[in-house]
């Protein structure tokens, strides 16, 4: 019989069989009870999703009016009027929402999968260490299940819970399950949270496997950008977000001395990875300092200039943001393809077991444009091999490739100023405005706007003439690509608990002014060097301003009247007024995980199994928020609806209206603005902080205004919030011209105030909101919505009331 | 007279949201809308700084009383210009956010409005927010006099993206309309 967790007594049993399956003996390990929600299934957060829900209202934004998902449809549902099947609007938007975010985390949790199985088998089991300085390591693996991985191994577990999370949430979306916009959007959120459990899979798995930087301030800073790649070498692109066979090319290179041969330059997230590897210093069976040796060409958006500017010999993709036709434009260039992983195949054939001998061969030769290689080893060598092999093979097919001078201009000279191309431009570049202006011999359009361009291609599927737009952007910036050489900080992975110790208090009481996480993909409404604008306003402000995947990179591609990237300006630590690159979009979950580490080790909060406890903590006092200003991908949504359930806000461009879906709160409602004190229990109004939890911004100055304001925290000390109000009106009179119109909202107390505005403000109180205010005590006598209290403990769950012992 | 009502493609193409589309009006008719309506509120954006001169017309219309959503940081435009009277600064997300619940009482705190006039404003998010109200509140008139077919308007102009001339003597008739 049992007796007890890990121990039971087996006496007078005959033909019994005993299946013995995971043994539980956390209890000598963990000094923590387990809480209350280990391995929250679907509706075991609801209560706290509808908390969220209640006070930032769900809004929609129908990217179509009809519903097709099932053969009643198509069924016009504009109006919020219901389907054939009694959906609403409001509900198929959730629907749609809830299947993005689901795509978006299966991308994340497969990705983790992939590396878990060939971590294993390629590495064998390892212990999961993260260091000294980090002992609270997997944070939301803790918090979500109740566990710490002792091995790479035990990572398997956590994968199995989120494939069978996702698996129910999948099933619900089908026609005739769920049927309720609200329903749909907590499982949304509880997408989102799996989603970031997913990356931190991933993220821990490689980190040890790859003995990546386990939160290294000084991670060493790596080249960056198209003119890194040397082109008197052959150049493989590794490209995608699996570092698996780009890891194997470069050991490969490493141990045949290739390095003179062949540059390996990334793009995307892989490019991140792969700088990171072995760069500690620890035993491994991995050469040691592999990391630097290769390049990151660049972010996703660059990926159809490059492969224009012709700057690549062969391509190995992996997974994830990898554009369709990329063996379609490879072909066309004479640019073989490996494809190294089952999820993107693009019709080559399977060659996984032939000799690499062999398939060399056809590639080199042109008799195949791609091949389909699914192991990394194999996959790694041929790439390798091929590019330096077909390097001098592809020198004939050059002058096909980009643009002589007179081509250039015949081109031109097709156009009709039909403007069909700016219809369907994303950031509405008028391109026959700059043809015309190119025919003039200015070429200045096409510098100024080459950022601006997110290489959609799309007005070249429309142009009547077929112009091809991208390649006389080519032409006429070949001097910038070839220039385009910066440094851009390897990715340093967690933040450790030292780092968290030091900026906790700041953090919570408000004097560091807030963490702004600028995380996902390269479709900017105004191209890249908005990346750099708002992390250098930021950074300078003394923000903690952490980034990752293309927006790391892209950050990186401009330098100050000094000569200095980003990365070269500020320190790389967890800290105000440095600039830290966390890694690629997998290492967002360090971001979620820093936010727990606050609570755990700031404020002493468990987070075993105690997922809800640690959101309501963090969005009522860790002042964060996140970036996503060219998100376009369902991984974007994910990782915002992650950040989202976790209680912190996000702010996204406004093309992201096509995710359709916002969290926004209703600041005229006093009512949806209560919290409890938790050392009394009382109801207690606040002000609106934050306001919203997923807020669309028209341009980088209000999302810039927006950023300061969504870091306002109820707990904020007096001297925190008027930190945080000097620098939300600043940047108000920055680039608005005037203070904001809600600033008065912020204030508590005189001591809230801005130094800078007081006077003024305090004017303002009296004459324009009707505040009393003693002026001889410089004290308010009536007026704000509550006293600032440092006391003041607040929480949206009941459990969390202080009870006297 | 500026002729409005052609090119009522939107204006990026694949925006084609279902049976209901909006239709095409001329100024004059889109001008007596607003003078007509009881609560009107002008939503104008970040894209004016490329055509500075709407601007000067905007503030011509917040001269006749109609109040001004100044989203983005478009308020930048009017405080360089010295009118500020009845321009109120806001995103356009939030703004949209309140104008879907039927008991807001707006930015000047009298009620929800009627009719919503949009322009100047990064198009696919024009778009999205006239969505939310073409689902989520249909007691608001949703009128664009931007330089876009926009699709999930009520009444809007055709596309006049690449006839600025057009553009500007079609909103000054609208102005006109409403002065009558």
């Amino acid at each position: 019989m049992a007796t007890s967790k890990g121990s039971f007594s087996v006496e007078d049993m005959k033909n019994v069989q005993i299946n013995i399956g995971a043994v539980v003996k956390e209890a000598d390990e963990w000094d923590q009870p387990m809480g209350p929600f280990p391995k929250p299934n679907v509706a075991t957060l609801r209560n706290w999703d509808f908390k969220l829900c209640d006070r930032y209202k769900i809004m929609y934004s129908p990217a179509d009016d009809t519903c097709t998902l099932c053969t009643y449809g198509p069924c016009d549902l504009t109006g919020n009027q219901k389907g054939a099947c009694g959906i609403d609007m409001a509900a198929t938007c959730g629907k749609i929402v809830l299947l993005a975010v689901l795509i978006g985390t299966c991308a994340h949790t497969a990705h983790g999968r992939h590396l878990y199985h060939w971590c294993l088998d390629r590495l064998g089991d390892m212990p999961f260490d993260m260091g000294d300085e980090i002992l609270v390591d997997a944070p939301l693996t803790r918090t979500i299940l109740g566990i710490k991985p002792k091995s790479l191994k035990d990572f398997g577990e956590a994968l199995a819970y989120c494939e069978e999370e996702i698996a129910q949430l999948l099933a619900s979306c089908h026609t005739g399950q769920e049927g309720f916009y609200k329903d749909f959007e907590s499982k949304a959120l509880h997408s989102g949270m799996i989603d970031s459990l997913g990356k931190e899979i991933c993220d821990m798995l490689q980190t040890v496997a790859y003995d990546m930087p386990r939160g290294a301030a000084d991670a060493p800073l790596v080249e960056i950008g198209l003119g890194t790649l040397d082109q008197n070498k052959a150049v493989l692109i590794a490209y995608g977000h699996n570092l698996a066979a780009g890891a194997e090319a470069m050991i490969y290179t490493e141990e045949n001395n290739l390095w003179n041969n062949v540059d390996i330059g990334g793009v995307c997230c892989t490019a991140i990875d792969l700088t990171r590897i072995t760069e500690t210093g620890r035993a491994s069976k991995i050469p040691a300092n592999l990391g630097p040796k290769v390049k990151v060409a660049g972010a996703m958006g660059w990926w159809r200039k490059m492969i224009r500017a012709d700057i690549m010999d062969a391509v190995m993709v992996d997974e994830q943001c990898i554009y369709c036709d990329v063996l379609e434009d490879c072909e066309k260039r004479h640019v073989p393809v490996i494809a190294s992983n089952d999820k993107i195949m693009l019709g080559l054939p399977d060659r996984t077991n032939d000799p690499a001998d062999a398939i060399v061969e056809d590639l080199v030769s042109f008799k195949a444009p791609g091949a389909a290689i699914l192991d990394p080893v194999k996959a790694g060598e041929v790439a390798i091999r091929v590019a330096i092999a077909v390097k001098p093979k592809r020198a004939q097919f050059k002058k096909d490739i980009t643009f002589n001078e007179q081509q250039f201009k015949e081109t031109l000279e097709k156009c009709t100023a039909c403007n069909q191309c700016a219809f369907v431009c994303p950031p509405h570049i008028k391109i026959s405005n700059m043809i015309a202006e190119a025919l003039k011999g200015n070429l200045e359009p096409f510098s100024s706007t080459y950022e601006v361009c997110v290489g959609c291609q799309r007005c070249e599927v429309v142009c009547p003439q077929e112009i091809p737009v991208l390649k006389l952007y080519e032409y006429a910036n070949r001097e910038y690509i070839q220039n385009q050489k910066f440094t851009m900080r390897a990715g340093r992975g967690p933040v450790t608990d030292t780092e968290i110790r030091k900026v906790g208090a700041p953090l919570v009481l408000g004097q560091i002014p807030g963490v702004i996480a600028l995380v996902g993909c390269s479709n900017y409404p105004n191209g890249t060097k908005e990346c750099y604008d708002i992390a250098k306003e930021f950074v300078d402000r003394g923000y903690i301003v952490v980034a990752t995947g293309c927006m790391a990179m892209d950050m990186s591609l401009y330098r100050d009247e000094d000569g200095k990237t980003i990365w070269e300006q500020y320190g790389g630590a967890f800290d105000g007024r440095n600039m830290v690159n966390i890694g690629s979009c997998v290492a967002n979950a360090h971001i979620h995980g820093a936010a727990i580490k606050v609570a755990t080790i700031f404020a002493h909060r468990n987070e075993r199994a105690n997922y809800d406890d640690i959101a309501d903590y963090i969005l009522s006092k860790v002042g964060a928020c996140g970036v996503a200003w060219g998100a376009f991908s369902q991984k974007a949504a994910s990782i915002a609806t992650g950040f989202n359930r976790l209680g912190i806000p996000a702010v996204v461009q406004p093309s992201s209206v096509i995710y359709r879906r916002t969290f926004m709160g209703r600041t005229d409602k006093p009512e949806d603005w209560m919290v409890i004190d938790a050392k009394n229990g009382q109801m207690q109004q606040i002000e609106p902080a934050p306001e919203a939890l997923l807020y669309i911004a028209e341009t980088k100055e209000e999302a810039m205004l927006e950023m300061a304001k969504l870091c306002f925290r109820p707990s904020d000390n007096t001297q925190g919030r008027g930190i945080k109000l000097t620098h939300y009106c600043d940047i108000s009179m920055k680039y608005f011209g005037k203070l904001p119109d809600d600033w008065h909202i912020f204030v508590r107390d005189v001591k809230d105030l801005p130094l800078m505005y007081k006077d003024q403000m305090m004017k303002e109180l009296e004459a324009k909101h009707g505040w009393e205010i003693d002026w001889k005590a410089k004290k308010f006598i009536s007026g704000p919505l509550r006293p600032a209290d440092v006391s003041f403990d607040p929480t949206n769950i009941a459990r969390k009331i202080r009870t006297k012992k | 007279m500026v002729d409005t009502t052609k090119n009522a493609i939107p204006f990026e193409m694949a925006q084609i949201p279902g049976p209901e589309m909006a239709k095409t009006y001329m100024p004059k008719v889109i001008g007596a809308i607003i003078k007509k309506a009881k609560r009107p509120l002008l939503v104008v954006g970040a894209e004016l700084f490329d055509d500075p001169i709407m601007f000067d017309k905007m503030i011509e219309m917040g001269k006749m009383g109609i109040p001004i959503a100044a989203t983005a940081h478009s308020v930048k435009g009017f405080v360089d210009r010295g009118y500020l009277d009845n321009v109120y600064q806001i995103g356009l997300h939030p703004l949209t956010s309140n104008l879907r619940f039927g008991d807001w009482m707006g930015l000047d705190g009298k009620g929800q409005y009627d009719v919503v006039i949009f322009l100047g404003i990064f198009y696919k998010f024009a778009n999205g927010m006239f969505s939310t109200l073409k689902s989520f509140n249909r007691n608001i008139k949703r009128v664009s006099i931007d330089r876009y077919y926009h699709v999930n308007a009520n009444m809007t102009f055709g596309n006049m993206a690449f006839t600025p001339d057009d553009y500007h003597a079609a909103v000054d008739e609208v102005i006109a309309a409403m002065k009558k």
